[in-house]
This record gives structure tokens, sequence and C-alpha cells, in this order.
């Protein structure tokens, strides 16, 4: 490959050649490369096509900060959309292609409207697509098809992801110099360390510029020994190719670990990760996050062949490329002039153009000797070529008088550093425009109070080697604040840097040519220029006209140059201007990373009985609720849910019907005090009952709405056993907790959930006694010895077990209550002794039918946090004479909720038989339904009911209690998928209201 | 009908990954190692650790001291006990001894407010152990490890739900209720897949 440079410090492995597909065409590389490295080794210029324009664009960057080479990696499952070149590791058979530039690369329709981009200034969509009102659904079609780079992967994604929480005493963010030193001073100090870096190999820009000496030694060596200690140090974790994406409060820092996608497909293991995200709790976070150099912008600056100095030299020295023959380097400051001389002397034709008039003697003298030739006080006024750069016409700066043009194949420029702050900046810490760097830097100790310490280039100092020096004063005072000494005798900071003159503050060079800010979003200056015009003020109105610094890169390379184009032309200064706000993510992170663990199967806990193993035997049909699995139906061959449950009412009605109750909440209350504590939690009275007796009670919140239902036993008097809706049982045991805690701790109670100790089974249907009367035979369990909301303790298959006769069907019932261990084994001989009866397991379908037959209600169902005991028809679970009132009760006699109008539930019959409701319907006067309606209520529950052999259904209207013996004025229409159906309000209790089914 | 027999059979929460078929000799061949120790006995106890009367009851019926520290435990002859909030304790031993040891409890306690409950059937131990144990455990639970000193048990996370942690054997023990068993155990599995995962023959914990 000819513009391969075989030299001593690259960090290409030569010896091990890869091939590679780009847009669909076969290119070798090396282990080592970037898919950006390799892709210009192959002289690959134009990688991209213009977002707004499509206008030909190529590498810029060679890091995070790349704005135009945004790829599609890899195919299938594991394609990924829009990953920088610059960030990709190649790999033997990576497969990659452009995000955008349709139908092809080399011509794109986009820049067609290119040619007219003087009409598409900023705003250009505002503008355009306001008229007429109605067609912007088709504008936005059009857009969003135009907008956007890439593809995001249509299948499951086959790869596993996962995070991992680290608690460390100092997080270094960064592997450069700076991020070394500092992680070594705080390892030798025999603090936790962990050293989290982006890139493939640690060393930051050192291994851009391996020809620097520190302390004698190469800087490639320098490094090598500090990782060396770093890593026979057991109190230090270094974590490469991971990106510390977000600082949060409290110095919660969250990275990202690329694990596996730098190796060839045949090397991933399966059982590894793809990514990792890293949660890293630190006590002290340093911050070496380094800088990136950012561009000059003059015209015609985003032709491909331009690029930064940085990028052109870290090409060169790192990945042994040569970008071109003839390079064009434009400067405004010394911060360039290395890789300058390493490239001259790398064998490649410099022009030095230097915007300022003087030239650092030091640096002259060098360049002489290697035959560089200097434009002092000139620009560039515009790059050459139509799609690679062929030259560029010079202006001189004092004059603004064109010169001549000069030939090349490559320009790159250097407007000085812009210090990456993004995770300073993002728990609220701002960064401070420094004149004499031109820079917006942090402050080193500004925020040691929060942990928070700054080195390196992030903080203004651009030189190696003062930057090691303020370094390690910096740590050596972080270790003082934390009572350790700083052991650094033996490290030497010398290196063999010229020292650098001031730099030039300009940041664009004035052009007649387009020039852009932001190559990703198409942001020219003349868009600066007219938000400024149109009277947009705030920088943060001007990023959002222009869309300077959106999109993947967040305008690393544009924003500052951005500030400082708006400043100018807004007649402030930069500091004035401020920056815009800087938000997590650094870089884009995967859905994959931030899921996680938390998909399939752990998505979210799955709770499930003891007897979930007999219920997949038996083909359970399942439902979610709360967290719990529970059976919903049970169908047999060929049946539907509708036929399943059918049978399931049928044989619990005729026969006998088994349901696991095992998830309703259970909660163990003891104390002298129980009685009274249940009545001020519950709205009825609790003084009478007795031991072995049941109660039902309601639940209310203060604001007298009804929150949760069940029935509570008394055990003995000082012991009771409440139970709780399903999804309500960790609320209500929450609550009672809160009230005793902060109300009333004068009472003597204890509480302690049982839920989980218990397997319920409740045996329901005429014939549950003979079943029962099978296994259990040191119970009486004849009518009179054992009634109906009795309990009694006892054992059933020979486990000790607790049964209560309580009934949420209207059938003669029993709940068996069985420690969990049996759960299984005691349901199985249920179903064995109740084989002879037909005993059929119902699940929570059947369970709402049979309750809605008798016009129970269900709380999430019936109620939703608005509704009273008395909207609810049961004033007689209220007990207004307790001397004590009960949580609720007062707001009970509020005006709005005492008044007798108000939304009341009844029961709702419809003409036609087989007509079953949709839930949720609106309740509505009349059919006609002109505009406006006045709405009464709605429908909760709707069922078929094969007992009674027609559909039920339970719902709220407005005065509904009335109305419903009210003949004449009890008619209302259930309005719902565009059809109102004619409704008659009747009693919610469908059959048997006398309970003579359960009293047998 | 007093002629019924019947033979009871039991079930822990795990019951069904069938560990016990899975179940290994514990060597180095795998980063981590865990197992289910199944049906153990828990006994759930509230009470007032200033009341005097309270504490020496509890003493008495246990033969040890009830541990008052925050998050502390205490192995006892029987088994341990752990403190989970400041009146509130968790005794967890073998399933035989758990009778013997509520009825002491209880009869110790009488006229004494306090609360007594068999919880057995209601939760669950596993025992995490291995080179990795705690790498695997970092991927669970925000709960820095390095803080989880012997004698010490905390509530902390565990995936999306909650577990009782505390070290055991250069390993850790990990409590939980019987309904997320079926959860944990998989998040678990899950979190070590990358390090290598073995199901360690109980006598190993």
């Amino acid at each position: 490959m000819s513009s391969r440079v075989i030299h001593k410090h690259s960090r290409v492995d030569f010896s091990k050649p890869l091939s590679f597909t780009f847009d669909g065409k076969i290119y070798q590389g090396f282990a080592g490369d970037t898919l950006a490295s390799a892709l210009l080794a192959n002289g690959v210029k134009t990688i991209a096509r213009s977002f707004k324009y499509g206008r030909p664009r190529g590498i810029v960057g060679a890091w995070a900060e790349e704005p135009n080479a945004l790829v599609q990696v890899d195919v299938g499952a594991r394609t990924t959309p829009d990953l920088k070149a610059t960030q990709v590791e190649l790999y033997d058979g990576l497969v990659a292609a452009r995000t955008s530039g349709w139908p092809s690369l080399a011509f794109d329709l986009k820049s067609l409207g290119g040619r007219f981009s003087r009409f598409m200034p900023a705003g250009f969509y505002y503008k355009t697509f306001k008229w007429p009102n109605k067609f912007w659904p088709i504008y936005e079609n059009i857009i969003r098809r135009a907008a956007g780079y890439g593809k995001s992967p249509i299948e499951p994604d086959t790869e596993t992801y996962d995070h991992k929480h680290h608690h460390v005493d100092v997080l270094v963010v960064g592997g450069g110099a700076n991020g070394l030193l500092s992680a070594l001073l705080a390892a030798r100090s025999g603090l936790k360390v962990l050293l989290v870096d982006d890139q493939s190999e640690l060393g930051g820009y050192l291994l851009s510029m391996p020809n620097v000496t520190i302390g004698n030694l190469y800087a490639r060596d320098w490094v090598a020994k500090i990782i060396t200690e770093l890593s026979n140090s057991p109190n230090v974790t270094l974590l490469e190719r991971t990106t510390a994406f977000a600082l949060h409060d409290m110095n919660m820092i969250q990275a990202v670990e690329l694990v596996q996608d730098h190796l060839p497909h045949h090397e991933r293991k399966p059982e590894q990760r793809r990514e990792r995200m890293h949660r890293i709790r630190a006590k002290q976070v340093i911050l070496a996050t380094g800088a990136f150099e950012r561009p000059l912008v003059f015209g015609n600056n985003d032709l491909p062949g331009i690029m930064t100095v940085s990028a052109l030299t870290t090409y060169f020295n790192r990945y042994g490329v040569s970008c071109g023959k003839n390079a064009i380097i434009l400067t405004s400051n010394d911060l360039a002039y290395q890789g300058v001389a390493d490239l001259a002397e790398g064998g490649m034709n410099i022009t030095l153009i230097d915007t300022r008039a003087n030239i650092n003697p030091l640096w002259a003298a060098r360049f002489a000797k290697l035959g560089v030739t200097i434009y002092p006080g000139y620009g560039i006024d515009q790059a050459l070529g139509s799609n690679a750069v062929t030259g560029a016409k010079l202006v001189k700066l004092d004059s603004i008088k064109m010169s001549a043009s000069i030939n090349c194949d490559i320009i790159a420029s250097s407007g000085g550093l812009s210090p990456t702050v993004h995770l300073f900046c993002h728990d609220g810490g701002r960064p401070q425009w420094k004149d004499n760097v031109l820079a917006f830097v942090v402050s080193a100790t500004g925020r040691a109070n929060a942990g928070i310490y700054c080195v390196g280039a992030v903080t203004g100092v651009f030189g190696l080697q003062e930057s090691l020096s303020a370094t390690c004063e910096t740590i050596t005072e972080m270790l003082a604040a934390l009572n350790k000494k700083v052991e650094s005798d033996d490290l030497s900071f010398n290196t063999d840097e010229i020292n650098c003159s001031p730099a030039h503050a300009i940041f664009r060079i004035p052009t007649t040519a387009k020039a852009f800010v932001d190559f990703q979003n198409d942001v020219a200056v003349t868009d600066v220029e007219l938000a400024v015009r149109e009277n947009y003020r705030s920088i943060e109105h001007i990023k959002r006209y222009t869309a300077l610094g959106f999109g993947t890169d967040q305008g690393k390379l544009s924003n500052v140059n951005g500030f400082a184009i708006a400043a100018e032309m807004l007649g402030k200064t930069i500091p004035e201007v401020g920056t815009t706000t800087y938000r997590p993510a650094y870089t884009p992170v995967s859905f994959g990373a931030l899921a996680g663990a938390h998909v399939g199967d752990t998505f979210e806990p799955r709770r499930y009985t003891a007897i979930q193993a007999a219920h997949n035997s038996r083909n359970a049909s399942y439902e979610t609720v709360g967290q719990w699995m529970r059976p919903w139906y049970f169908p047999k061959p060929v049946e539907d849910i509708h036929a399943a449950v059918n049978r399931e009412c049928l044989a619990a009605r005729n026969n006998v019907g088994i349901l696991d109750a095992s998830t309703l909440g259970k909660i163990d209350i003891r104390g002298k005090d129980v009685r009274e504590f249940l009545n001020r939690i519950y709205t009825n009275a609790w003084n009478q009952l007795a031991p072995g007796k049941c109660r039902y009670g309601l639940m209310l919140n203060e604001a007298g709405m009804v929150m949760d239902d069940g029935v509570t036993a008394c055990i003995s008097d000082t012991h009771f056993l409440m139970t709780t809706t399903t999804g309500g049982a960790a609320g209500v045991m929450s609550w009672l907790e809160k009230w005793h805690q902060t109300e009333w701790p004068e009472l003597e109670v204890y509480m302690t959930s049982v839920t989980d100790h218990w397997t319920t089974a409740a045996l329901v249907g005429p014939k549950s006694r003979e079943v029962l009367a099978k296994l259990c035979s040191d119970i009486d369990l004849s009518k009179d010895a054992f009634k109906f909301m009795d309990w009694r303790d006892g054992t059933v298959a020979g486990v000790p077990a607790r049964v209560f006769r309580i009934s949420f069907s209207g059938e003669l019932a029993y709940e068996i209550n069985v420690d969990a261990s049996y759960g299984h084994y005691v349901w199985e001989e249920l179903l064995k002794a109740g084989a002879e009866f037909g005993i059929t397991p119902y699940g929570t379908e059947t369970m709402h039918v049979l309750r809605a037959e008798k016009g129970f209600i269900i709380v999430g169902q019936e109620t939703d946090g608005s509704v009273t005991p008395f909207d609810l028809d049961m004033a007689w679970a209220v007990s207004m004479k307790k001397p004590y009132s009960f949580i609720g009760k007062r707001s009970l006699a509020r005006s709005d909720t005492a008044r007798t109008d108000r939304k009341q539930l009844v029961g709702l019959l419809t003409d036609d038989p087989n007509f079953v409701l949709k839930e949720g319907a609106q309740l509505i006067n009349s059919d006609n339904i002109t505009p406006p309606v006045p709405m009464l209520g709605h429908v909760t529950s709707s069922y078929y009911s094969a007992f009674l052999g027609r559909s039920i259904a339970m719902g709220f209207v407005i005065d509904g209690i009335k109305r419903r013996s009210d003949e004449g004025n009890n008619i209302v229409y259930a309005w719902a998928d565009g059809k109102a159906v004619k409704v008659k309000i009747a009693s919610s209790v469908f059959f048997d209201a006398e309970g003579a089914r359960h009293d047998v | 009908m007093s002629n019924l027999t019947f033979n009871p059979v039991m079930q822990s929460p795990l019951h069904h990954f069938n560990l016990k078929t899975k179940q290994q000799h514990v060597d180095g061949s795998k980063g981590v190692w865990a197992n289910e120790m199944p049906l153990l006995g828990y006994i759930s106890l509230r009470g007032n650790a200033q009341n005097a009367l309270f504490t020496k009851a509890a003493k008495k019926a246990l033969g040890f001291a009830l541990p008052i520290l925050p998050c502390s435990l205490i192995s006892t002859s029987w088994g341990c006990i752990y403190l989970l909030s400041p009146d509130e304790w968790l005794l967890v031993c073998d399933r035989e001894l758990r009778t013997e040891l509520q009825q002491k409890l209880e009869a110790a306690l009488v006229g004494i407010h306090s609360q007594v409950i068999d919880n057995s059937g209601g939760f669950t131990t596993v025992f995490v152990q291995g080179k990795n144990a705690s790498d695997v455990l970092h991927h669970c639970t925000v709960y820095d490890l390095n803080a989880l000193t012997i004698g010490k048990v905390v509530g902390t996370t565990f995936g999306k739900t909650s577990v009782f942690l505390h070290q055991h054997n250069n390993g850790y023990k990990v409590i939980f209720r019987r309904s997320f068993a079926d959860y944990i155990w998989r998040y678990l599995e899950r979190s070590a897949l990358p390090y290598d995962f073995g199901i360690a023959n109980l006598g190993s914990s």
C-alpha cells in the first residue's frame, strides 16, 4: 500500500494483515488499525455525504470528535449504525458500509439541492414547510426519510450485555500522560484506583507524538513503564475500550466497555458480553479527559482530504498512514508544530501557513532544516477541488489580499485545543474561558470539595512538561486532603518540547465561499450569521435554530468555533456568549448496554407460587398481576379463552373448582392493641370478632378512597392474619408500618409479611366439602361446626394447614393454607381427591367472572383511587360509630364525597344476552352522540356468564344507585367501537342475593 | 376417616432448577460456584431491643443474645441470627430445629410484646463462592462488597429486587423470598456466565 509508512513508533502490526469490506469493496488493513486509518491508507477519501446538502465528506478527526465518518458496521442482528470509523477497531472480516449518500457515495441526489444551498439557510424547514398546515404530515414523511444516518437492526439482538458496579477510592477518566500519572500517584499511596480509557491502548496523545521524550524516555517507553507498574498493583484496575459517558451527582460515573466488538467473529465468545456498562461510585474522580484540536474555518473546508493537524499526525505516527504527499498545514498556534516536524521528517512535502506574522524562531529554524515552506501571516481563503481537495487559495490576513493558489492533496488545520470538559459539566459544573489559551477550561481543584479533580489538557495546560508537573501538584493536593503523601521522587517530567509562543485568536478566515462550522449538521458560518441577524441572542437558541452541535458528535469539533463566530457577530466576548449545556451521554450508548441483564427472562422479576410446576403441567396460560405470574385460564386442546372460562365457571358452580390464591398478600399482626390497630386501618369494626372467625375489611386512604380490601382472621385476641390484594401487598405492608411508626407508636403491634410462607389453594364449589373431607380428618367440616367465615387449624393431606371457609365466588368454598414447601404436594393431593368430582383448576379470568356474578368488587378494577365505599354501595362495610377515627373517615364527610349523586357502582345488563360490553366503555344517557355528550360513567367489569347464560357487567353511573330502582330512568347507553348499546341499570348481585349457595 | 395416610413432600423454592442433579465437586475450574441451601428453617422475630425483658427472654430461649448493632449477624450453635431492622430479626436454622426453637421462643416471650412467626416456606438461601464470586455479585447488586465485612448482613438490591447478603466461608450467602427465587437464580446464572458457573456440591457450603 503506497500510503503506508513503516516506522518504528507505529502502533500498527504490519505483520498481521487483515481484510475488510467497505461499501461492498474489499480492502486490506493491519492489526492495530481503525477503520478510518485503514480506509485512509487505501486512499478512500469520501466516506459520507452531508446531511443537508449532500456534499462529499471525508475523515476529519481520529477519535470521538469525528463528525463525518459515520458508518454501519456488521450485518444482520449485529449491525450497528452510526459508529465513527475513527473508533471502530479493524478486525479480519469486518464489514462496514456508508450511512449516507443515495444512490451512491459518488453521486448523491441531495447534492442537487445542495447547489441551491443559498435557498436552504438555517430555519429552512421551519419556514418552508409551514404552509399549508395539513400538508405537514407529508412534508414530515419526506424530511424524515432524507434525514438520519444508518439503519437499526431489525432482528433480535443475539449478543448479551451486563452492568457492573464499582466502588473505588479514585476513578481516573482518561489514559493519556496525565491520567496515567494520576493513577500511578494515587495507586502508590495505596488507594483503590480504577482507570478508564476509551482507546484500544493506553497512552492518549502520546501515541500520536512518539518522538517526544519524558525524563529521557521516549513517550512510548514512559507509557509502558507506568502501565507495567499499574498492572502490577493489586489495588489498580485498568479498563481499556471503556468510555466514561456520564458523570452524575455524588460522583457516580457511567462508562461503557466494548468487550468483544474489536474481535473477528470467530474469536468472540458466546459467554462473553458484547458491551458492559460500568456504574462507578468514586470517592474522588480525576478527569484527565484531554482536549480535541479544533479546525480553523475557511472556504470549502469540508472537502474530503481536509482534517485536523492532530488527526493527520496521528494517522502518520500511530497508524503508519500518510494521508497525502503534499500537505498544506494551516495553524494559528505552536501546538501543531511537533506533528508538522514529524510529518516533514517522514517525507511529506509541507507548506505551513501560519496566521501569525511571526513564527517562533526555534521552530522556524527547525522547519528550515526540514525544507518546510512557511507562509507567516497567511490564511486559506478556500480549498480547491470538487470531490477531494486539490489545492488551496491563500490570503494574506492583514491585507485580505488574495495570493496564489497552491496545489496539495491534503490540508490540515489547527485552531487550537478545545478541552473535553463534558464530564465536568454533566452535573452542573461550568467551564471558564481562558484567554491566554483560547479555550473553555475547567479548574484543577475548584471542585475538590466534591471530590472532582482535573488534570492535563482539560485544565488548559497544553504543554506536556508543564501539565505533568501540574498534575503532580494536583494529585499531591488530593492525597494531602486524604492524609496521604505523594511518592514522585523517582519521576522526571522533563521533556524536549520547544516552548510555545502565544496563539492567535482566530477561528475563521473571512471568505466568500461556503465555510462550515459544523460538518455533521451542515451548519455554515452564514447560518450562524443569519441566526444572529434574525435576533437569536442566546447561544442555546442559536444552537437550536442552526443545529450547531447537534448529532452524534455533539459538536466536539464545532462548538467553540460556533461560540466564537456567534460572539463576533453579536459583538460580545466569547465568555459573554458562553457555552451550550453539556449533557450525558458524551458519546452514543447502545440500548443493549443500557438494558444490560434486564432482558428476556430477567427483564423484570416474575414471581411464582410454589404450585407453578403444577400449573405448567396443566397448560396454564398466564397473566401478570403485580409481578406475579398467575394462571389466567387452563385451556384444553382446541379451547379458546372463552370456551375454557365457560367450562371452568360451570365446574366451580356445579361441582368443584380449584384456584391458586397464594399470591394474595398475607400479613401477620400481633400485639395487645391489634384490634384497635385494625379499627383504625379498616373502615369496619374489629372489637367483637371472635377467635376462629374472619371478616372482610375495606381500607381507605386519607382522602377516603378505597385502596385495598381483604379478609382478616382473628387467630387470638392479640393475633390477626390480614390478607391484601395481590398487587397491593407491599404497599399495604408499608402503609401499616408507616401509620404505626409515625402516628400510633403507642399501639403495641408488630406486623410481618408472611405472603411467601403460605401456599393457598381455594377449593370452590358444591363438592368442595366432600373433596376436603377425603384429605382432612381432624377438622369437623359440618355446616354448623365450621361455618361460613370461620377458620380452623388442622391437617390436610398430612400437612399442618389453616383452613378458611371464605368465598370469593358465592359458592361453598375452603381456602387451604399450608407452608409453601408443601404447596405443590398439597395441590396435587387436592386434585387427586377431587378427580371423582371433576375438580377443575381455574385461573384469574374465571375467578373474575365468578366474583362478578356475585357483584364482588376488585380493587383496582372497580376502584381507581376516586371511589368511596358508598360509591361502591358498600355502606355495610363502614362503621361510622367507632370511637377512634379510621383512616379516611373525615374525608367521607367532605361535601363532595358526601353528596348522593356521585358516580356509583351498579350492575349493567344488555338487551342481547350474548352481547358483552367493552370494559372501559363510556356510559351516556342516549344513543345520540352529537357533541357535547355528558359522560355518566364507564363500564368497569364485563363478562359472559356461562352459568347465567348471559352477559353481565358492572360500571359506574352518576346517581346509579337511585336510578337502579327507578323504572323509566334506568336505561343508559354504553359507547364503544363507534356504537351505542342500550344497557339496563340493575343490581350488581346477579344471582343468589340471599347467599344460599355458600351457606350450606 | 382416621385411617388416612399421606407422604408429604417438601419442595424448595429453586426445586424446579434440579440443582441437585447438576451439582459438582468444587475445584478451580470455574470462576464461581453456587447452590441453594434448600429447606432451612426461618423464624421472623420482632421485639423491642430496648426492652430488657424481651432481650433477656430471647437470649434465654435461643442460648445467644440477639445482635443489636445495625446490619449485624451472629452465628450460633443452631444457626444464625440476622438483625434486619432495629426491631426485626431473622433466625435461620435447620428445618428440624425450627419447631423447637420457635416453641422455646414463644414460651419465653409470653406476656412480652413481640412477634414470633414461622416463615420457613417463605425464604431460601443461596451460597455463592469461587474466585469471581464478588465480581458476579457486583453485576447483581449496587452494594460495595468490600464494605461487607464478616459479621455484617445487609438488605440490598439484586437486579430489580432485593435480598439479604453476607459473607460466608470466603464467599457469600444470599437470602431471599420464595416468590422471587426464580428471577434471582436466573439473574445470578446470567451474571455468572462470563466467569464460568458451576453448581457446587452442597457439602462445600
